[in-house]
Parts: C-alpha cells; sequence; structure tokens
C-alpha cells in the first residue's frame, strides 16, 4: 500500500511532533529507501534464529537491595521544569 | 439473566517496598509533593533503571501463594504512550516473560467452592499522581517509579457476587503476605473489571465494558450488577453493545462513559535494553518459600480441623488478619477455642465497632481474654459475671485483678464452702429428708442455696461434692 | 598532547589552555558549553600521583554534568542542567581530570558528519572545510588539534572511531558494558558505548583503566576485572593473527589508498603479524547498515520519548498537553531527527514489529555469529576505518550509494552489533590528511587490542600526532 504524506504526518503526530509538508515529501522519499533496503535484510536467512536483544547474553544475578539511597530535594527536582506550581509541574488542565 | 456474564478482573497492587521498583528513592505516601523521587523517577535524559530485589520477592510470593508457574528469569519491556503522568514515555512492565502465570484461587459461592483462575502476575511500574484545577494539572512524580504487581484473572466470574469474593480473596491473601497495605480507598489496591454479555451457549465473547477507578470492593459489585443489567436489557431489546471504558458513579450507583476508545493505542512492546535477564537462583528461591508468611487459606484449615471452629467461623476470623492473629495468640494460652472465637466475633467485635477501633487498636490482650474465658469454663464466674469482667479487659486491665476488683473472687476454701453447706443443710431439714427418699432433685437446689448465700462465689464442683458428702452423714 | 605532559606541567596553565581552546573554537565551532576552569582548580583535591592529575578532559555533551548546561546537541535541551553526574564523570573527576568543555555532536547521536550539532558545522582541524564525522565531532575535533589530551564520546554505530579517523586520533570503543552508561544521553541502548578519543595508545590504555569498571547503576555494566592495561602495555605484533577484512578493502575505490595501505601492511608482517585475508558474505556486509538504522531508529524513538518539554526542555506553549507536546518537539528536534523517530515508530509497530525491528534484531544475531566465527581464527580483525578522507560536506553520502561501497563505511558496525572491543588508529597521512585502520578484537580482550595498537603506532611513528596549526 502506498503511504501519502497523511499518514506520515499521522505517525508524527502520535508520537508528538509535527512534520512540514516538505520534511513529509523527504520522509516520504526516505521511506521508500528504507523499504528498499530491507530487502538487503530480507536476503539473509533467519529461519530459527533467535532475535538478538542484547549483545551479551549470559544470565545475571544481581537485584538491588531495597535500601533508601538517592533522594533528591524537591528543589533539585523541578530545577528544570519550565513552569511550576506549589511544589509540582504545572500543565494545562487535562481533560479526563 | 438472559445472557451469560463473563467477568475478567485486572488488580493492581502497590508493593509497600522500602524504595522505587526501579531507583533507590523511597516510596510514600500523602509527603510532600516531589521529594521522594530522584532522576530515574523523573525520567531524566541518561537515566538507567535498577530492578529492587525486594519488589522480586513480594512478586515471588504473590506467585506462590497463588499457585502460579514462575518464570525465575525476569524480563522487562516496554510499553510506550506518552502522557503527563508518565516521565519516560515508556513504563517498564513485563508484557512477554510475566513472573507468573497458570495461577488459581478458590472462592466460596452459592453453589460451593469455585476455582478461578489466573492469567499472569507481573511486575510493572506506577505512574505519577496529577490533581486536576481549573489552573491546570499538577503533577507530583512521588508516586513515579512504585513497584506495582498486576495481577490478571481469566474471565472466569459469572456475576458481581463472585467478583467481590474473588478480589476480596486475593486482597487477603496479599495482606497476610505483608507485601502491600492493599487498601482501596487509598489505591493500593486497584481493581479494573472487564465485563461481557453473551448467549448461554455460546464460546465467542461479546463487546466488553471495562470498568475502572473501582474504589472498594462493594462498589465493584454493584458496578457488575448494574452493568450486567444495563448490558442485558441492550441485548434483549435487540441493541448492540459498544465496546467502552466506564467509571462507576457512587451517587447515581450507574456505569458511566469515561471516553470512546478510539481504536486500540499501538503500545509498541519491545524488550527492555537496559536490563539484562536477571535469574532468580535456587538459593533466593528456597529463601523466599522458607519465609512464605501462613496464608489466609492455610490458617482457615487450621482453624477447622485443630481448632474445630465452623466454616462461618473460621472464614470470618481469618477475614481479618489483626483479629486472626488475636485468636491465634489467645488459644495459646487456653482449650477453649469455640469460646474464644464465639468472644471475638460477639462482644469484642461488637465492642470494636461500637468505639470505630481496629482490634490492634484497643487495649485488650489475647492472654487476658483467654484467662477469663478459662475462669468462666472453669465456672469460676458464670457468664454474667464474664460481661463484667469483659468490661474491665478491654481496658487494659488483666482478668484476674478486674474478679478481685469487682469481688467475685471465687471462694474455693472446703472449709469454708463447708461452713456453707451445713448452714443451709440445716435451714433445709425438708430437703435432706428428700434426698434420703432418692430425690435427686434435692441437691441440685441445696447447691443452689449454698450458690445464693455465697453470693455466687462458691466453687459449684466442690460445693456439689462437699455438700453430697456431708448429706451422707446425716 | 599527552596525559603525562599534564601531570607535569604546573595546574594553573590550566587557565591558559582553556583560553587557548576558546579562541581555537572559533575556527573549530567543536564546543556547546565551556566549563569553569577556575572554580574545579580552587576545589581541587586530587593527589599528584592520581592518574590524571592535571588533565584536561573534553566531555560530549550528551554526558551529564551536575549543574553544567548538558545539551546532547539538540534544541529541545539546549536550556536543560542536570542535578546529577554521569558516572563516568565522577571516576574522570576522582582520577584528578578537570573539565574544559561540553563538545558538539551530531544532534542526540543520530548522525555521522558532525554537520547535525544544534551549533552547528564542526570544523576538521585538518582541513577546516572538511568535516570530522560524527557523532563525537567536537571531541574528536579538539583532541586533533591539540586541545586536549582526553576526550570523552559515545560510539553507537562508529561515532567515535570513524570520526578518529578523519581528524588522525586514537579512538576506542571498549566492549560493551566495562564503561557505565549511566547518566549518559542514549541514543540506541544496545548499541551505545562509551568511548573516548587520545594522540596515543598508551593515554588510551590509561583512560580505560580508570572509566572501566562494575557500575550497579547500569545492570548492563560489566564485572569483568579491569585490567591495567596502561602497565601490561607493549607493542605486540609478533606471532599475531591478523584477519584483514577483504569486504572493505576491495570496496574502497579511491586509488591513493592502496599503495598507503599496502606499504603500511607489509611493516605489519615485517614485525612478525601474521596477516590474511578474511571475507564476509558479501549481503551479510550488505546488511550491516540497514540493520542498524532499523534497530537504532527504533530504540532511539523509545528512548526520547522523555523529552517532552514537561519537565525540563524547552517547552514550547500550547492550549493543551498535547499541544505542548507537539510543539515543544517539533521545535526542539531537527528535521533530521524527526523524520527518523517516524521511522523507528513505524517499525515498532505490532502490525510490522516482526518482519522489520525483530527480523534486524535476528540479522544481528547472524552477523554476530559470523564474526564469531571469524575470531576463532584470529586474535584481530583489522579493516580501513573509512572509505575516503574526510569529506567535504557535499561530499557527504546520501543513502542511496550502492552497497558495496557502503560497506567500506559502515564495517565499524560489527563492534556495535557484536559489543566487542575496537580501536581506530592513524596510520598515514595521504595529501596533508590522515588515514586509519580500525581493529576489532574478542569480548573483554583490550588488552590485545592495545598491545598490537601500540605495536602498530610504534610502526607508524604516529603517536601524539596533532594538527594545530589549522
Amino acid at each position: 500500500m502506498e503511504k501519502d504524506k497523511a499518514y506520515f504526518r499521522k505517525l508524527a503526530n502520535q508520537i508528538m511532533f509535527d512534520l512540514s509538508d516538505e520534511e513529509l515529501e523527504e520522509l516520504k522519499k526516505e521511506f521508500e529507501v528504507t523499504i528498499r533496503k530491507m530487502d538487503l535484510l530480507d536476503k539473509i536467512n533467519t529461519d530459527d534464529v533467535k532475535e538478538m536483544v542484547y549483545p551479551f547474553e549470559g544470565e545475571t544475578h544481581f537485584l538491588r537491595e531495597d535500601v533508601v539511597d538517592r533522594v533528591v530535594t524537591q528543589e533539585e527536582a523541578l530545577a528544570n521544569a519550565p513552569e511550576v506550581r506549589e511544589g509540582q509541574v504545572l500543565v494545562p488542565k487535562v481533560v479526563k | 439473566m438472559n445472557f451469560e456474564v463473563i467477568i475478567g478482573i485486572e488488580i493492581h497492587c502497590e508493593l509497600k517496598t522500602n524504595t522505587k521498583m526501579f531507583s533507590s528513592a523511597p516510596l510514600s505516601f500523602a509527603a510532600v509533593p516531589n521529594t521522594c523521587t530522584n532522576e530515574i523517577d523523573l525520567g531524566m535524559p541518561g537515566t538507567l533503571p535498577c530492578v529492587n530485589k525486594d519488589a522480586v520477592k513480594s512478586a515471588v510470593k504473590a506467585c506462590l501463594a497463588t499457585n502460579c508457574t514462575i518464570d525465575t528469569l525476569i524480563r522487562f519491556d516496554r510499553k510506550n504512550y506518552y502522557y503527563s503522568d508518565l516521565p519516560k514515555g515508556f513504563q517498564i512492565t513485563q508484557q512477554f516473560y510475566p513472573i507468573g502465570s497458570h495461577g488459581k484461587v478458590n472462592i466460596q459461592t452459592d453453589e460451593g467452592t469455585k476455582e478461578i483462575r489466573l492469567n499472569r502476575i507481573h511486575m510493572e511500574e506506577d505512574t505519577a499522581k496529577q490533581f486536576h484545577t481549573d489552573a491546570g494539572t499538577m503533577i507530583d512524580f512521588n508516586r513515579a517509579g512504585t513497584p506495582l504487581i498486576e495481577i490478571v484473572s481469566e474471565p472466569d466470574m459469572r456475576n458481581g457476587k463472585e467478583a467481590a469474593a474473588y478480589v476480596e480473596e486475593i486482597r487477603k491473601t496479599l495482606y497476610y503476605l505483608g507485601v502491600s497495605d492493599v487498601r482501596m480507598e487509598e489505591g493500593s489496591l486497584r481493581c479494573d473489571v472487564n465485563i461481557s454479555l453473551r448467549p448461554y451457549g455460546s464460546d465467542v465473547l461479546g463487546a466488553k465494558a471495562e470498568i475502572k477507578n473501582l474504589n472498594s470492593i462493594a462498589n465493584v459489585q454493584r458496578a457488575i450488577e448494574y452493568e450486567m443489567k444495563r448490558q442485558n436489557d441492550i441485548l434483549l431489546a435487540g441493541g448492540v453493545v459498544t465496546q467502552a471504558t466506564l467509571r462507576y458513579d457512587e451517587a447515581t450507583r450507574q456505569t458511566v462513559e469515561m471516553r470512546k476508545k478510539e481504536g486500540a493505542v499501538d503500545y509498541k512492546y519491545f524488550p527492555e535494553p537496559n536490563i539484562f535477564p536477571i535469574r532468580i537462583d535456587e538459593a533466593l528461591m528456597q529463601d523466599i518459600k522458607e519465609n512464605m508468611p501462613e496464608l489466609p487459606k492455610e490458617r482457615y484449615q487450621t482453624y477447622v480441623t485443630t481448632y474445630e471452629l465452623s466454616d462461618y467461623d473460621a472464614n470470618t476470623l481469618v477475614a481479618n488478619k489483626e483479629l486472626s492473629d488475636f485468636f491465634n495468640e489467645a488459644v495459646a494460652h487456653t482449650k477453649e477455642y469455640k469460646l474464644v472465637a464465639n468472644w471475638l466475633l460477639g462482644d469484642v467485635s461488637a465492642y470494636l465497632n461500637k468505639n470505630g477501633l481496629q482490634i490492634q487498636d484497643s487495649k485488650l490482650e489475647a492472654k487476658e481474654l483467654a484467662s477469663m474465658i478459662d475462669m468462666v469454663a472453669n465456672r469460676e464466674i458464670s457468664s454474667k459475671q464474664a460481661k463484667e469482667v469483659f468490661e474491665g479487659i478491654v481496658e487494659g486491665k488483666s482478668a484476674k485483678a478486674v474478679v478481685k476488683e469487682k469481688g467475685m473472687e471465687q471462694l474455693s476454701d472446703p472449709n469454708a464452702i463447708l461452713d456453707l453447706v451445713k448452714q443451709v443443710l440445716d435451714a433445709n431439714p425438708q430437703s435432706i429428708e428428700d434426698f434420703k427418699n432418692g430425690k435427686d432433685r434435692a441437691v441440685g437446689f441445696l447447691v443452689g442455696q449454698v450458690m445464693k448465700l455465697s453470693k455466687g462465689q462458691a466453687n459449684p464442683g466442690l460445693t456439689n461434692k462437699l455438700l453430697v458428702e456431708e448429706l451422707n452423714k446425716r | 598532547m599527552r596525559i603525562q605532559d599534564c601531570k607535569e606541567k604546573e595546574l594553573n596553565k590550566l587557565v591558559d589552555l582553556q583560553a587557548k581552546l576558546v579562541k581555537a573554537n572559533e575556527k573549530l565551532n567543536a564546543v556547546v558549553s565551556y566549563c569553569d576552569v577556575d572554580a574545579q582548580l580552587e576545589n581541587y583535591t586530587a593527589p599528584t600521583d592520581a592518574p590524571l592529575y592535571g588533565t584536561p578532559v573534553v566531555l560530549k555533551d550528551n554526558i551529564s554534568t551536575k549543574g553544567v548546561r548538558t545539551t546532547a546537541s539538540s534544541r529541545i535541551l539546549d536550556n536543560y542542567v542536570p542535578f546529577y553526574d554521569a558516572t563516568v564523570v565522577k571516576k574522570l573527576r576522582d582520577a584528578g581530570a578537570i573539565f574544559t568543555c561540553k563538545s558538539a555532536m551530531d544532534e542526540l547521536g543520530m548522525g555521522g558528519t558532525g554537520l547535525n550539532a544544534y551549533t552547528g558545522k564542526v570544523n576538521n582541524p585538518y582541513d577546516l572545510e572538511r568535516i570530522t564525522g560524527g557523532s563525537s565531532s567536537g571531541s574528536a575535533a579538539l583532541v586533533a588539534a591539540g586541545l586536549s589530551p582526553l576526550a570523552i564520546g559515545t560510539d553507537t554505530g562508529d561515532s567515535i572511531r570513524k570520526p578518529a579517523a578523519y581528524c588522525g586520533i586514537v579512538g576506542v570503543k571498549p566492549t560493551y558494558g566495562r564503561i557505565s552508561r549511566y547518566g549518559v544521553i542514549p541514543y540506541a541502548s544496545s548499541l551505545d558505548h562509551v568511548g573516548y578519543f587520545t594522540t596515543n595508545i598508551q593515554d588510551a590504555a590509561l583512560a580505560l583503566e580508570v572509566m572501566a569498571g562494575r557500575d550497579d547503576q547500569d545492570m548492563t555494566s560489566s564485572y569483568e576485572e579491569v585490567a591495567p592495561y596502561a602497565s601490561l602495555l607493549k607493542a605486540d605484533l609478533k606471532g599475531k593473527k591478523i584477519g584483514i577484512i577483504s569486504n572493505v578493502v576491495d570496496a574502497i575505490v579511491d586509488p591513493r589508498f592502496r599503495p598507503s595501505f599496502d606499504a603500511f601492511t607489509k611493516k605489519l608482517e615485517q614485525q612478525g603479524a601474521i596477516l590474511e585475508m578474511v571475507t564476509f558474505d558479501q549481503d551479510l556486509m550488505n546488511a550491516l547498515l540497514p540493520t542498524y538504522f532499523i534497530i537504532s531508529n527504533a530504540e532511539a524513538t523509545a528512548n526520547h520519548s522523555n523529552l517532552d518539554g514537561i519537565r525540563f526542555g524547552m517547552r514550547e506553549p500550547g492550549a493543551d498537553l498535547t499541544e505542548i507536546m507537539i510543539n515543544s518537539r517539533t521545535k526542539g528536534f531537527s528535521s533530521e531527527v524527526r523524520k527518523r523517530f517516524v521511522i523507528g515508530s513505524y517499525s515498532l509497530f505490532t502490525e510490522n514489529q516482526e518482519k522489520i525491528f525483530r527480523k534486524a534484531q535476528k540479522v544481528r544475531r547472524v552477523i554476530v555469529e559470523a564474526l564469531d566465527d571469524a575470531l576463532k581464527n584470529y586474535d584481530i580483525l583489522l579493516a580501513p576505518a573509512a572509505g575516503t578522507l574526510a569529506p567535504k560536506p557535499d561530499e557527504s553520502f546520501g543513502e542511496d550509494l550502492n552497497n558495496t561501497f557502503m560497506v567500506a563505511e559502515n564495517h565499524m558496525l560489527l563492534g556495535n552489533f557484536s559489543g566487542y572491543p575496537s580501536i581506530t588508529v592513524p596510520y598515514d597521512v595521504v595529501d596533508t590528511m590522515p588515514v586509519a585502520i580500525n581493529l576489532l578484537a574478542r569480548a573483554f580482550d583490550e588488552q590485545t587490542m592495545f598491545n598490537v595498537a601500540k605495536g602498530i603506532e610504534d610502526i607508524t611513528g604516529l603517536a601524539g600526532m596533532t594538527k594545530e596549526d589549522f
């Protein structure tokens, strides 16, 4: 199915940003290249091959002890927040 | 019902560990906003998750208590979506390899014991808390990262009562395990109900309604009963039930649509690359198994078998862990198990309810209750007197002290009783005659007279014995 | 510039160096933020025998520094000041390092040219018109320009080892998990490595000793013992079996390349190295780049979901939450990054994952297995680090150049897929531009890698090479 600019715009909006008309045009082309490049992947036989999620696959055993160690002050927590109110991050009212 | 009701329940339980699921910041409840976080909980750039051992142990306990198959290789996945209460823009959860699967619990229904199967138990992290005001929504990240276990049932329940019983069974089990406060009204236990109807005999599921944010077990039942009827009426009228997300409005006692499900969200689950799979080794599993607390069903068994309590009494006691703990302590001091149960479920519960107390807050001590009950059983005090003694021991006094204080001390001195016996016999020559003539009832009468004379404090057994001896002498 | 030199100088010379750095940056455009050297000197407590005593260190701007702006060269983080230090920063500081600046990079690590920093093109000291490569562009430029003996970077798809080649310096990507990633703004978590640049192998070995080690905060970090790489360092070519990747050599079209390379390999043989050509399945080599793009874009998209203007970063106004997020992220990310995110997201959709993302992860395994096969027979694999000299911006590669050629540019991905340690070492200067080779060793075998690299360095005599008259 040929994917049009509207489709890509929708994808972009789903991940919380927008693309201009020009950018969508470029993306459409780049997407087609990506799909073509996937043919290179399809040439590799992966029957009975498990996904490699991690570069190293030995089992680990480490689990963190349940002891309080690192807390930051309210000031530090909010230092970078663009809008703060009553010690909390403020955003426009989220419609429920 | 004209249709079969299919109910499945998802329970989220906040664990009461010391720290978050993936960070060493402390848990909080009602603390000052944003004082229980660190860079990890805030989803700051560059942070990495670090798995909490105790959260894993709690999850294992929950699996053991519900007969789940345990996957000892812990693997996490990302659930990706955007929302203001989700700092990383994804939640770390266990989508593909939940720690527990294929579990079961038993509930009591009107038709007897019913098994409810569990589909899975998995670990994940909680979101931040939001406060909606007209000036905007304020976000407190104290709760962000709190460890959760999610327990998903199979759709095995068929009505509101079964659902309520199931949630209660899970709640009780988790409480006995000590892994959570499981207070629905505080949010440490949350319940989402999935309910759909289908014609009897069909094996195709109907459109389901998801009822969220139920804040009590009673409301779980009410919401389901309302929704069952609502869907039933729609289908009977030839209509179609649409998939929806609902909430239960307590005031109107109805389910209300929250938002239209606009096409399912694709969470794009994939394995969490920052956590290598972790194997729970044999030693840790052994440690957890050996230190499992007693479970409600185990306690129930002990109550009906060892203590020979009735099914009702056993269940009622077990339903309240602190009351049940109290029972256990009391029966370490007396063999009058049934009496202890009676007192706890009767007068003690009434007293607690009247004063708005939980047993752990009252001054009543288990060994004092036991002491009082033994005195009743040994007929050292009467049941009537016991009620008076009870008033004293709930204030924290010792039973013996109260008995003494109220002058209820039993007369056990044989000489003193013999004195009274002689007095009574002297005053009742006719009864002596009756006794000699074979009227055994005379004994009872005469014992009664001694009791009267001693203001009820003569030891009845001893009185009887001495009386008969004396009668035989005369 | 060498670490040893720094240790022997007086600390206050660093103030002069900082001034020099600021001046030089006018031409290099390698710096995002300057660190307060005076303040660090005032509070300096490192003992004189500390491994990095008096050593100025550059940090790539994706490494969190408490109290110092950290942007990952992305507009969305233009005002972001972390309240915590990355583990690697703590380790460097404890060893006596003094941080001079946060260096420019391709935005969020997503690029290989040095053209995609929010602060603009980073210039190659060897020829200011040319690119440095990326994404660790600024770090490379500053070490090459003799302004720092050590610069930290990250390598996800050769982002240290390629710029090292273009800038004629040593670039190290250690084994995955060797250096903690805690505090490093990610690109693709299963491919990201913290690494660094130096001008010579001795320094490279020492730097790893300082930075390596298990960090409980990074659950992918390794428990492997950290060897005293520097004290065990020795030039070691004799009897070393080195496999030269023929697929790469054969793909290079520049006529100047072969004579230079052949002369070099001959010298290796003269030192007793046993060289053989090793050939990987060409289809597999052609699959390197698309496999990388799919995995890295997908992981990156998820990783950067936290950059939304809500708790930190540049927030754009909006009528509701969604608008704020959309406006912030649209303005905050470059066109390039946004396009890649869309593709990343697409490959993770439930209906696409199997044939795109998971397929790529399977191909990754096939690639690594082929690599393991090769490493059974060789101590080290060697290949030219780049197919060309550092290009000019208009010469940078589009996506549609032919596959075979692209293999020359992308073979270092083998090190990211496998996690095995890899180092770029310059071996010649051709028409005033540096050329380099790349070595790949077995997991946690950095010692062998350093020792062979030392042998190479001794042959070439290029230890400490910098370009300071730019």
